[in-house]
This record gives C-alpha cells, structure tokens and sequence, in this order.
C-alpha cells in the first residue's frame, strides 16, 4: 500500500492515521459534553 | 553535534524574536499567579487547546524528534508503532479515561500535584513523600538529557561557548518557571507547539515532494532492503519499510524498548498527569483530545516517517545510508544533516526554532514538576506545614540548579537513554498504584506501597545490571560482578519496563490480597 509492501509496516500506518481520526471524531462528538461536572464528583 | 548551514545572524534574530514572544507569555503567567492553585494547576481554568498543545509539546522533546527521528533512520518504519500507542494510549486512553477521572478526584480532593493526588487519594503523606522522593531523583537525568541537547544544539546554532548556551538556555526556562508557574509554562508550551507543528507538516511535505511523491518515496526505500549493514542484517534487521525477524535483539529494541517503553510510560509521567488537572471540566477534556491526536500524528508520525525515507535521500544523492552519512555514526546528527544538506534556508531556520521550542517546552515542565515535588509533597511532610508560594519556587531553583550540575557531569552515552528510561521508571513505579486511585472504590494502601516499592526497585536492579545499554554505561554490574550484565540473550536486550511493570502490577495484587485477608470488613482502607 502506498509503496509500502510490509502489511507490519502499513497496518502501523492505518491504525496511527484511524486512531488520529478517532480522535477528532471523539472531540466532535462529545464536544458540548460534560460541561455540568466542574465541581467534581 | 548540530551544525547550522544558514545564516547565523537571521537564526539569531528570529530567536530573539522568539524569545520576547516566550518572556512576554511568561510574564502573563506572572500578572495571572495570584496562590497555590494559579501557580500548582494553573488556576483550574485552562482552554483546552492550550492543554492539548501543551501536554503534547511536554510530552514530545527534542530528543523525541531528533533522536528517535534518528533510531527510526536506523532501524526504519517499525517505530510508527510507537505512534500507534502514543495516539492510542497517550492521546485517546491518557484523556478519555485516565483524563477525566485524574481532573475530577484532583479537584474533588483538591490535589495540585501528582504526588498529592496520589497521597489523598490513599491517605497517606508516606506515598506522598514516597512519589515525591522518586521524581526528585529520577527526573534529574531526564532533565539534564534535555539540558544537554539544547545547550548542544544552541552552541553550534548560535557559535557560542557551551557552558555559556548551557547556562543561558536553564537561567531563560527558569525565569519564566519560577516566577510564572504553570500558567506561563503551558501558555509558553502553547506557542512552542504551535510552532514544532509548523515546522515538522513543512518536513514532511518537503520530504515527500524532494523524493519524487509519497509512492515513489516509499518505493525507493522498500528497494534499498539490500542495503542494510550486514551487522544490524545480523541483528534482525530485514529493510527500512519492513519490520525486523520477530524475536530478533533489534526487534526486542524496537518493541520493548521504543514502542512499549515510550508508549505505555506515557501514562503514568506526572509532568503529563498534572495536566488534566488544570481544565474546570470534563468538556475542556474532551474538546482536547480534537487538538491532541492530529498532534501527536505529525510530531511522532512525521519523524518516523521522514527519518527512515532520509536512506533514500542519501542513497540517491551521496550513494550511502542515512548510517553512514551521520557525524562519526552518531544517529542523532541524521535528521539534523538531513535538513541541512536537503532543506531550503528559511526552513532550516524554522525547523531549528522548532527544536528549540520542544526542548524548552519539555525543559519547563519537568523543572516544574520537580520543584513542586520538592517544596510542595517532601516539604509539607518533613516540616509538617504547608509551603508557601516562595518556599516552592526557591525549590524550583534548587532542583534547576541539580539538573544543571548533573548535565555537567553526565556520561554523554546514557543521554539518548534517558528519556525511555524516565518513562520506564513513572510506569514501573506509579502505574499500577495511579490506576487503583483512580478506579477503585476503596484503594488498598498497602497494596500501593508494595507495587510502588517493587516498581522502582526493580527497574533500578534491571536497568543497572541487566539491561546491556544502560548497565554498561553505569557500570555498577561490572564492578560489583564483573560483567555488564547478569543474565543471557535475549534477558540484556529487554526493556525494564517489560519486567518491572508486570512486578509493580503482581505485588499490587498481592498487597491487596494480603489486605482482603487480614481485613475483611467493608471501609478499611488504611493497612500501613
């Protein structure tokens, strides 16, 4: 993939940019979320 | 050794520049210190991408860029597994879960370090004290290793001597510690990760265009598997865009050393755990993890992508590897050769002030862990009474003033290590203990001295006289046993962390047990 033949290799790849995506999904998602627990619990 | 291929005077200037915008942030930070919590946690009122750019910005040095952009140029793409955990576990897991219940006990015990976190969390001054103790004394060497690159890299950037760089780079990070706490160390780290991450999308776009095109690129060094030294071949290595032989010592290296060393330690480093403790609510948490991930990607992915790919580039234009175009087969001058030989003025100048602010933004947190650690967790106990905002900044001092003594009389060869090791020693030691606060309903003291103690112990006895890298620098197995290390392949080759953290995590169970059996009824949660 990409020139990359070590499925290793391009896993590492595929995962690191998903998990990147996770990431801004999560912070989308849940972006007005937990605004009510500032005084901790 | 860095040497700068642009015009000193331009670098110079841009520094000055530079610097004015970080003494300006710092003093900031000053005008907003008004107590304990301003100065400890940042007032609890952090933006959140100021947290996300700053916990990545601490988290990643220069060492980090340089140095495992170097083992990456070595050793090849593998290391993007370290990015994997670092996204994973030291973005996505770090925030959402330990993130969230960290900044919600912190603020409900009103905890302003990690070693107060961890004392009330279990009630107790000794882990306090205990937790402040180890990062007194094993944060020193990490801090000194970042000491060291800096004043390197500002010594052969800016041609002046090197104990004056030296002293220059501490007393400017200092300053702005000291009098500005961590308000002016995270909105310094802000601007310095805004800035790394200029420098390093420019690398990779200039990387992929100079070779001809992402395919093209990863193509070319794919072909250069016949290439590899015949030592490292020896060693497990099978190519630059392939994993090395499963078990092999490279692939011990790579896997236990780089990847689970850096990426699971990253949980349980109290310069990063504080962090979360300095945004109101879990909102700001969550917001950050948005800023967080793409971070991580392009400081991490970037240098193991481009370290590997400067073979290529070498290969192509010199007709070696990125190995034998390193300065006396030092991997830490690839990536800085590389920029020199292969990267326009203005972006050499960019990327050198993009070091600069990794190793400074690293640089600050840690002196204000440490001084927190010391005036703060050790002072309240040994005098029994709370500190007050000075004692913790002459504190602060006193351990800037260790760390810079010890980058004096530091074997150069341990430098590259230290930064693993660091991370090797916070998860060996606080890890398990730091997940039973946060997640159990009645946290068993004695099972956290015991995973603590052993933690600790035990990667000090595997890093002095197993683990070959570290044991032979230190010397301690030779002298006393007459061997660099104690045990056969592949035992010297695995990381401290590998064993350790699996002890720390036993004897927490353990502890706990031995807790269950001596007291059974419901609400015992003090066994000392």
């Amino acid at each position: 993939m990409l020139g990359i033949t070590d499925p290793a290799i391009w896993f590492a790849y595929v995962l690191a940019i998903g998990l990147t995506l996770a990431c801004i999904l999560y912070g989308l998602l849940n972006w007005n979320i937990g605004l009510d627990d500032s005084h901790g619990s | 050794m860095i040497v700068m291929a642009v015009d000193t005077l331009t670098f110079a200037l841009v520094t000055v520049v530079y610097l004015l915008m970080v003494i300006c942030l710092g003093y900031l930070g000053y005008r907003k210190t008004r107590g304990h919590d301003d100065y400890m946690v940042a007032g609890r009122k952090i933006h959140p991408v100021v947290l996300a750019l700053s916990y990545g910005a601490t988290f990643i040095s220069t060492s980090a860029i340089i140095g495992f952009g170097g083992a990456a140029a070595q050793l090849g793409m593998g290391l993007m597994w370290l990015t994997v955990l670092c996204i994973g576990v030291g973005v996505l897991i770090a925030f959402v879960i330990f993130g969230k219940r960290t900044r919600r006990i912190g603020q409900r015990v009103s905890a302003v370090t990690f070693p107060d976190l961890i004392g009330k969390c279990y009630g107790s001054p000794f882990l306090q004290t205990f937790t402040g103790i180890l990062i007194v004394v094993g944060m020193p060497l990490y801090t000194a290793a970042i000491l060291i690159g800096g004043a390197q890299f500002i010594t052969s950037t800016l041609q002046i001597p090197y104990d004056t760089a030296l002293l220059a780079f501490a007393a400017v990070v200092a300053l702005y510690v000291v009098i500005g706490g961590l308000i002016a160390v995270m909105y310094t780290d802000a601007l310095q990760g805004a800035i790394m991450l200029v420098g390093m999308t420019a690398l990779l776009v200039l990387t992929y265009t100079l070779l001809g095109g992402v395919i093209n690129a990863h193509a070319a060094l794919d072909a250069l598997s016949g290439q590899v030294p015949s030592a490292l071949a020896a060693a497990g290595m099978t190519g630059w865009a392939s994993m090395p032989e499963l078990g092999s010592p490279i692939w011990y290296t790579l896997i236990t050393t780089l990847v689970l060393g850096v990426g699971i330690g990253v949980l349980a480093q109290p310069q990063l755990a504080v962090r979360f403790m300095t945004v109101k609510d879990s909102r700001a948490l969550n917001r950050a993890v948005l800023v967080g991930g793409p971070f991580i990607l392009m400081m991490t992915g970037v240098a193991f992508t481009v370290g590997p790919l400067t073979n290529v580039y070498f290969y192509q234009t010199e007709g070696v590897i990125a190995l034998q175009a390193a300065t006396n087969g030092n991997i830490d001058t690839i990536i800085p050769n590389y920029i020199n030989t292969a990267m326009p003025d203005l972006f050499v100048i960019v990327f050198m002030l993009a070091l600069l602010a990794a190793a400074m933004s690293t640089l600050s947190s840690l002196f204000h862990t440490m001084g927190t650690s010391l005036g703060y967790d050790i002072w309240r106990h040994t005098r029994r009474e709370k500190p007050s905002m000075r004692t913790i900044q002459l504190a602060t001092i006193a351990m800037i003033v260790v760390s810079v003594l010890l980058a004096y009389v530091m074997p150069g060869s341990i430098i590259a290590r230290a930064t693993a090791m660091f991370m090797g020693l916070g998860a060996a030691a606080f890890l398990p203990a730091y997940v039973q606060a946060l997640f159990s309903e009645r946290p068993s003291l004695r099972a956290a001295k015991y995973s603590m103690v052993t933690g600790a112990v035990v990667w000090f006895v595997w890093t002095a006289f197993i683990h070959v890298k570290e044991s032979a620098v230190l010397g301690l197995a030779e002298l006393l046993f007459g061997a660099e290390s104690l045990l056969p392949m592949p035992w010297p080759v695995i990381d401290p962390l590998v064993i350790a953290l699996p002890l720390s995590a036993a004897a927490l169970g353990v502890g706990w047990l031995v807790d269950r059996n001596l007291a059974p009824a419901p609400g015992s949660t003090d066994a000392s």
